[in-house]
């Protein structure tokens, strides 16, 4: 990855104007979100971790995890609520954790690519997967279970985060750089252990590398014991508990924004510094939504039907137990 | 002592790999001590042990691809 875009873009390149405001911009919907989701989380209808039972669009009885738990886990929850889903300390500090984390991704980044390349990845991880997590969130939350859609039963097709310090949307800010942080570094294995590989089969092993990091650590971070976040039901294959389209998600947006990530250069070129990352930002936002809709039309509607067609009628879960 | 200095000089070649690797160990290892009563949560990891040889691999590589002498 490095060799080939290194050459084609000036290593110490400053951002430019545009970037400078884009993180304006995000350090402001940053501040803005935080602020909502903590003092007047009624204005998004955030679910109150203490209160599990006053969960409406999915209720508690309508989520994967409650398929998960025993009974004592169940009464547990209802009783005492998310488990450690008011303490703010820690899920700052756990935002602290993932900044560290990810500003050594950045440095890589800005040290082999400069500063404007480095900028658009950390930007661009924000926009790419913390818009299209909002999304999930925002109309799973208000249109979620209009639709009937079998064999995954009453069609929410959300989720939603319990924790988190500062926010960007409805997504915490630790999914945002942890996906910035995932990305880039999946992208670099897959350019070392892959050299003479093109642009497109570097993107795709980033992507598959990046979703087997996500298979372990998606049903440890959704498990009764921790609820990081919570599945709504709807979708018709679980895989240790989580909807499988959350795999097919990372996998998707890892590969596009590596390969759109990687003609930034080209862009360049063609457009100006300016016009390429106004472009390059605007390829995100939309390739959120289309993600998403390719989701939906692609997994739960083409997928899913053709299975019920052919006599699926339950949820498939791997293994049982999750 | 000569390769530790040759890795402190080169460090930021090595901070992705770094990155991820903390990631994967609080991320999943350490967490999946928490739930470590759940079944298949075992296999589950050696699921992932493949990832783990490429993230080696990478490092490997990155090491010999430094510049000589540095």
């Amino acid at each position: 990855m490095a060799n080939d875009v290194r050459n084609r873009t000036g290593k110490n390149a400053t951002g430019g104007a545009f970037i400078t405001w884009a993180y304006v911009f995000l350090y402001l919907i940053i501040g803005i979100s935080t602020y909502i989701h903590h003092v007047h989380p009624w204005i998004l209808s955030v679910p109150d971790n203490r209160n599990v039972a006053s969960w409406q669009h999915p209720a508690f009885e309508e989520t994967a995890i409650y398929d998960r738990m025993t009974e004592e886990e169940r009464r547990q929850v209802l009783k005492e609520g998310v488990p450690q889903g008011g303490d703010l300390t820690a899920q700052f500090a756990t935002d602290l954790f993932m900044i560290i984390v990810s500003w050594f991704c950045f440095i890589h980044a800005r040290a082999n690519f400069g500063s404007w390349m480095a900028s658009c990845f950390f930007i661009g991880s924000f926009i790419f997967t913390g818009l299209e997590e909002s999304i999930w969130i925002l109309t799973g939350r208000y249109l979620g279970g209009l639709l009937e859609h079998n064999p995954g039963g009453t069609f929410f097709g959300t989720y939603w985060f319990s924790k988190g310090g500062f926010w960007f949307f409805e997504t915490p800010l630790v999914a945002c750089l942890g996906w910035f942080a995932i990305a880039y570094s999946c992208v670099w294995v897959a350019g070392k252990v892959f050299p003479r590989m093109g642009l497109w089969g570097r993107a795709v092993v980033g992507g598959l590398i990046a979703m087997g990091t996500d298979l372990w650590a998606d049903p440890v971070a959704t498990s009764p014991e921790l609820m990081n976040w919570v599945w709504a039901k709807g979708d018709f294959f679980l895989f240790f508990g989580i909807p499988f389209y959350n795999f097919i998600g990372w996998f998707l947006l890892i590969f596009l924004f590596a390969v759109i990530w990687e003609k930034l250069p080209d862009m360049e070129r063609k457009w100006g510094r300016t016009g390429s990352s106004a472009l390059f930002l605007t390829v995100c936002t939309s390739g959120t939504v289309l993600v998403a809709l390719f989701i939906y039309v692609v997994w739960f509607l083409v997928s899913g039907g053709i299975l019920h067609q052919f006599g699926l009628e339950t949820v498939v879960q791997i293994p049982k137990g999750w | 002592m000569k390769s530790w200095r040759r890795f402190w000089r080169n460090r930021i070649e090595f901070y992705p790999a770094f990155s991820i690797f903390i990631w994967y160990a609080v991320g999943s290892v350490l967490s999946s001590l928490r739930v470590q009563n759940r079944p298949g949560i075992v296999t589950l990891g050696l699921i992932t042990i493949p990832v783990v040889v490429v993230f080696i691999i990478a490092v490997r590589r990155a090491w010999r691809e430094l510049p000589a002498g540095s």
